[in-house]
């Protein structure tokens, strides 16, 4: 009795799942337009006269099933990105995106096994530069080179975003927004201490020690999932060193023991040893480490624009940033930039939507809504730069004030080393007395990066 | 026992399950031991490279540091669970009142799945608004309470803790049952010979209780060498590899880095240690076996 | 209170008892913690201390976490998983261990000792050629992959427990039987069976658990969030309500029902199984 009650059971349940995974796609009607040949009586003679007539006839075809992956999993481009899919759905209803959204950092360790699937998502978002200049290496991304043709993207985009997308004369990538880096702070809490937004390095420390003697805390991160340090090190390396010798490192050609990279931990080591970073920050995701910053309790926050997505609007009011600050005069300024965008997987069961999907993607109207509602910054020239609200304003000017863009620390360097180099980073982080360590940390590092770029 | 009628029938029985066995489990086992000798990536075809991935895992300051976490999980798990589990089955064991809702509340950390018990022993772990640091500042012990999951000495630690929480209960269950088995005449006669507790407990329960306490060793040793799930969700084996064990170095190697050639050979050095107790455990199966 | 008196004769037992009680208690400490948070805010916590009053009692959370969290899906993918992996491997198992239990032949001892030792093995040492197999047989990114993976690895497990108790039977029914003229698949499904129902029920319970509280494989052999079981879901869960605690242990609490109930109802079966190979 017992077993048949659970052999009933059991076959209820496989017959449930049978039919969840046959589950059919949507069916649509569409208005064809026919010709036909009717016989028309004209005055007295039988005429054949070929006739146009719109007829609606119900042709049950299935809609193109679209597979989009995003890593889009903060709150507001969450939102954002499932209105764009919306969109193109309601202006192309063939179209049936199947859109699933993950977790940023899941995503971005799940995208080789998505790509390698014998049925990859069709669409993915992705972040430019040496990151899908890996994928494109490797035969993962199709060729989209007539997408940007017949789109007419190739008059349309700045020479650097066309630059950054393509291998070899022919374009992979879609970048569709990007957007600056900065040090965002709280007004009101800079006015109430009478503190001006720095520009020199020592400036800077002044303020740190400013927030610090009245219990404020300085600077705010949270590094538990490791890469808000990737930022420090960018910026520290690009003011004290030049952002040629930094991409230089990235790329590989120069060395981590190199005493130009010592120089950067030491100026870091002082920031740390001095208390102006938020106490157990590897406890905190970056998000997390963003209740200090919205009650008041900490003054700055070394961050992408999109910090904005995860605040209040009552703080987002009181927000502003300033560039990094100079720590050297000379050397010339390069700045964070990082470029998000979209490719198709090579092995795409569905091209021609996935190409549709891009297309839409990288057209003035998703552009458009994307600058409105998330306050980034588009690649498409066409997109109208007046309605740009004055974040968007002064962040164009930064950048555009800089002598060279950097995409990111783990976005500019091969995946590994940014990996093995992130934990260094975390390592110094937890003990930066320790200069012993560092010096067998970076001997690893380096060796590691040569390994890597094969140059042994 | 049957003699075989039809020698061929046992196997119709077996032809499935075991078909299934050797191409789910004991195919990609062999299929692994292949794996460590390539450079695979999980892209490109498999090339040989002979042990050059044992060279590199020699080098490998985080494959020690992740050995060293699992030799320091083993430990703990051997002798903390083992000692709580047999107290707790001796205190239990006798009719006390409430006896249900005791044993109840040590097993049922069991039944949670581990990602639950990561995520709210990760809330209770939580600097600012977690339980035990509130508790630790409220009662005054303490200014600030630490990271413990951020701290790099204590990120291991804190998740050990969880595992123990969850083990203790298993252990106790499996004492008790074999505190169940054992004769009362036993104990009674070595009473009568006037041994005291102690004794008794010394020189005829541990010994009637061996064959379970081998069980326990055994699954404390590999479930402590197979631990992933704990610490993928608590710190990913952060900060900077302070908590990482190997079960999840190798999946990060795997999944992450894509060096799937170097994560079998750190798999394979993982099923070599394992292997030992393997045995063992094989060894006392096989006591029980040629005992009936 | 018979049982009571009874027990508390002498100092010493007060003393096990106060020592077991704490105990018990700290050991319930995270389940507790864990629904106070469900009920609360996470401003609530933050800013008047987890050990506070709470200002506002709420089931918010829950609704959260079913709705926009997703468990409305992930908790009955779960089931879609374990349900059918339950049934096959029980079903493939008992067949196994009859054979092995009750038929003497060159190959046995070495087939079970293959299924013992599988029970132990680090299941890492399967992770990538599982997965490319998986996909090979297009079976990745659907239930069917995970569940054929759990009912394979599973089987080692059951067929150890069942083919133990399988001895125990008393062989003259089985030879009255077979002197009957039954057909040897008779004898397992109409006599064999029915007797090892208790052996079952243990492993059964057990191996719902094990299956349920998956995650690993979960995360290796799944892609689509559509199809992901709750232990998966709860860790994506993690990253999508990143500073929502209250959130993620109200989603946490939810995902554990299932194997809760099970453990509550059947406790019995549950203990039977995992003291059914331990001791003779």
């Amino acid at each position: 009795m017992y077993r048949k009650k659970i052999f009933i059971l059991i076959a209820v349940v496989m017959l449930f799942s049978l039919i969840l995974s046959a589950c059919e796609p949507e069916r649509i009607v569409e208005t064809v337009v026919e010709t036909v040949i009717e016989t028309v009586v004209v005055e007295g003679e039988t005429v054949e006269v070929v006739v146009e007539r719109e007829v609606e006839v119900e042709v049950l075809r299935d809609k193109e099933v679209l597979i989009y992956n995003s890593y889009a999993s903060d709150p507001a481009p969450r939102e954002a990105d499932a209105e764009i899919v919306e969109m193109f759905m309601d202006e192309f209803p063939q179209y049936d995106v199947i859109h699933s959204t993950i977790f940023h950092e899941d995503f971005k360790q799940a995208i080789r096994a998505y790509l390698t699937a014998s049925t990859p998502p069709d669409v993915l978002t992705w972040f430019a530069g040496e990151r899908a200049r890996f994928f494109i290496d490797n035969d993962q991304i199709m060729d989209i080179s007539d997408v940007w043709e017949s789109e007419g993207w190739l008059e349309d985009y700045p020479a650097g975003f066309r630059a950054l997308s393509s291998v070899g004369g022919n374009q992979y990538f879609l970048p569709t927004s990007w957007y600056w880096w900065a040090v965002y702070y709280r007004v009101s809490v800079f006015e109430d201490l009478g503190i001006e937004p720095p520009t020199t390095w020592d400036e800077f420390i002044e303020v740190c020690e400013t927030l610090k003697a009245n219990d404020i805390i300085p600077i705010t991160i949270g590094t538990k999932y490791r890469w808000t340090t990737g930022a420090w090190f960018d910026y520290l390396n690009m003011r004290i060193n030049g952002p040629e010798f930094h991409i230089d490192l990235m790329l590989g050609k120069e060395s981590y023991e190199d005493e130009r990279v010592l120089a950067v931990f030491d100026a870091w080591r002082d920031l740390l040893e001095n208390d102006y970073f938020l106490e157990d920050a590897a406890a905190y995701s970056w998000s997390e480490a963003l209740e200090p910053f919205i009650t008041g309790e900490a003054g700055m926050y070394l961050m992408g624009d999109f910090i904005r997505d995860s605040l209040p609007p009552d703080v987002i009011d009181d927000l502003d940033f300033f560039r990094f600050p100079i720590m050297d005069p000379n050397v010339p300024i390069g700045e964070d930039a990082p470029t998000d965008g979209y490719f198709i997987a090579a092995n795409s069961q569905n091209p021609e939507a996935a190409k549709a999907f891009l297309a839409y993607l990288g057209s003035v109207e998703a552009q458009t809504y994307n600058a409105e509602k998330l306050g980034r910054l588009p690649t498409h020239t066409g997109v109208d730069r007046s309605m740009f609200n004055e974040a968007q304003q002064k962040g164009l000017a930064l950048i555009d004030g800089a002598d060279y863009v950097a995409q990111f620390y783990d976005r500019d360097t091969r995946p590994e080393v940014a990996d093995m180099g992130m934990n260094v980073f975390m390592e110094f982080w937890d003990n930066p007395g320790d200069t012993a360590r560092l010096t067998q940390l970076l001997a690893e590092l380096d060796a590691y990066r040569i390994e890597v770029f094969g140059l042994e | 026992m049957v003699r075989l009628r039809r020698n061929f029938l046992p196997f119709l029985f077996l032809a499935i399950p075991i078909l299934i066995y050797i191409v789910w489990v004991i195919g990609p086992m062999f299929y692994t031991f292949y794996l460590s000798l390539t450079n695979w990536d999980g892209l490109t075809t498999p090339t040989f490279i002979g042990f050059r991935n044992y060279q590199r895992l020699f080098n490998d300051s985080v494959f020690f540091l992740s050995l060293t976490n699992n030799m320091k999980w083993l430990v703990s798990f051997v002798t903390i669970p083992v000692v709580l589990g047999l107290g707790l089955a001796m205190i239990l064991n006798r009719a006390i009142p409430g006896e249900k809702i005791f044993k109840m509340s040590f097993y049922l950390p069991m039944v949670l799945a581990m990602v639950v018990s990561g995520l709210i022993w990760g809330w209770m772990y939580h600097p600012r608004g977690g339980l035990i640091n509130n508790v630790l500042v409220g009662i005054g012990l303490l200014e600030r309470g630490p990271g413990w999951l951020s701290d790099r000495s204590l990120a291991l630690w804190s998740i050990i803790i969880v595992a123990i929480w969850r083990q203790v209960g298993y252990v106790m269950v499996l004492y008790l049952a074999g505190l169940k088995s054992i004769n009362p005449e036993f104990l009674e006669a070595a009473k009568i010979d006037g041994a005291n507790d102690w004794k008794v407990f010394q020189k005829v329960l541990m010994p009637l209780l061996m064959p379970v306490t081998v069980i326990v060793l055994v699954i404390s040793v590999i479930d402590s060498l197979r631990a992933f799930d704990l610490v993928s969700v608590m710190t990913r084996g952060g900060p900077a590899n302070a908590s990482s064990v190997l079960a999840n170095y190798l999946y990060i190697q795997a999944f992450n880095n894509y060096r799937m050639g170097y994560a079998a050979a750190i798999a394979v050095i993982l099923f070599l240690i394992s292997l030992v107790f393997i045995f063992i455990y094989l060894w006392q199966v096989m006591k029980n076996e040629l005992e009936y | 209170m018979k049982n009571a008196r009874a027990y508390f004769n002498s100092p010493w037992r007060v003393l096990i008892f106060i020592v077991l009680l704490v105990m018990t208690l700290l050991w319930l400490v995270p389940i507790l913690t864990g629904l106070i948070t469900s009920i609360r805010t996470f401003n609530d916590i933050l800013y008047r201390g987890f050990i506070s009053w709470p200002e506002e009692v709420t089931l918010r959370n829950f609704r959260t976490a079913w709705e926009r969290g997703g468990l409305s899906h992930y908790l009955p993918n779960s089931f879609i998983i374990t349900l059918p992996s339950l049934f096959l491997t029980l079903l493939f198992s008992s067949l196994g261990a009859y054979a092995l239990a009750r038929f003497k032949f060159k190959a046995n001892r070495v087939i079970f000792f293959t299924f013992v030792g599988g029970m132990m093995l680090p299941f890492q040492v399967l992770m990538l050629p599982v997965f490319k197999l998986t996909d090979f047989l297009g079976l990745y990114d659907t239930y069917w992959g995970l569940i054929f993976f759990h009912t394979a690895f599973q089987l080692g497990f059951c067929t150890f427990m069942l083919r133990n108790y399988m001895r125990t039977v008393p062989g003259e029914i089985l030879e009255a039987a077979r002197i009957d003229g039954c057909s040897e698949v008779r004898i397992w499904w109409r006599i064999m069976l029915p007797l090892t129902l208790p052996a079952i029920a243990a492993v059964a319970t057990l191996e719902f658990t094990w299956i349920f509280n998956d995650y690993l494989w979960a995360i290796i052999l799944l892609r689509s969030d559509r199809l992901k079981p709750i232990t998966a879901g709860l860790a994506s869960l993690q990253g999508q309500f990143v500073t929502d605690w209250p959130v993620i242990v109200a989603g946490a609490l939810v995902g554990t029902l299932p194997t809760l109930l099970v453990f509550l109802f059947l406790q019995r079966y549950f203990i039977e199984g995992l003291t059914l190979g331990a001791t003779k």
